[in-house]
């Protein structure tokens, strides 16, 4: 299983498109993919429900957890959109 | 107006009796007892804005859920509005799954973050399967009112 912290980017938070970005990164991998607020317990990032019930705001820091064969990738793709300016993504999809 | 003093939902806001049949039919109805409960001083704007929200993301969150929402400068207070289908409607969620429970969150333009802090609290309670199904059997507006206003509490 792989662990790391990053500090929400998105001026939306985990709201309209970077979660939708994140649930469908989460689905399209093997593995297990949680995200939740640093330090406690993750949620299913596979699911907008549960993504959406986490109310994080941009500037927030945030666990992802990846666990099974293409965790590397998922962990990877997780933190890209997370990190990533929305008026950055807005020309490129 | 002391409009900031009403709960967000009141049992006008809810309609059991009419189903809608596709997703624009629901934000439209949804909006419309919005509308008819006096929080919308501009329809045709707030239409705009939940459509816009609507083409950045689905709010088809799955599990059978639908949170159509937006911040507008045509939404005098916090609003919840509900509505159900029994069928089950698509609403462009990613698991697939027909929205049977269907919500619409209105905020005025000024509210900061509330709208998204009522989201997340609907949302956190949603995931819970005893919620999901209280409010499909409910009965009558005060009661799918008081589940929903526990729920955003």
């Amino acid at each position: 299983m792989i662990e790391r912290t990053i500090t929400v980017v998105p001026e939306d938070g985990l709201h309209a498109r970077p979660a939708s970005k994140v649930v469908t990164a989460a689905n399209s991998y093997d593995s297990q993919v949680t995200i939740g607020p640093a330090g406690s317990d993750g949620v299913d990032a596979a699911s907008m429900l549960a993504v959406t019930g986490l109310g994080v705001g941009p500037g927030d820091d945030v666990d992802i957890t990846a666990d099974g064969p293409d965790e590397a990738d998922a962990v990877d793709e997780l933190e890209s959109i997370l990190t990533t300016p929305e008026h950055d993504t807005e020309h490129t999809t | 107006m002391a409009h900031h003093d009403h709960k967000p939902l009141t049992t006008d806001l809810i309609d059991l009796d009419h189903e809608p049949e596709t997703k624009p039919e629901a934000i439209e109805q949804l909006l419309d007892l919005a509308v008819e409960a006096g929080r919308v001083t501009d329809r045709e704007q707030a239409l705009a804005d939940l459509r816009a929200r609507e083409a950045e993301a689905t709010t088809g969150v799955g599990m059978g859920i639908g949170i159509p929402h937006a911040k507008s400068s045509a939404v005098t207070a916090p609003t919840i509005a509900f509505t159900r289908s029994s069928a089950g409607i698509d609403f462009d969620a990613m698991d697939d799954e027909p929205a049977t429970l269907l919500f619409m969150l209105l905020v005025p333009a000024e509210g900061g973050e509330e709208h998204l802090q009522m989201l997340s609290s609907l949302s956190r309670s949603l995931m819970h399967e005893e919620t999901r199904t209280a409010l499909q059997e409910a009965d009558s507006p005060e009661r799918v009112e008081s589940i929903i206003l526990e729920a955003v509490e």
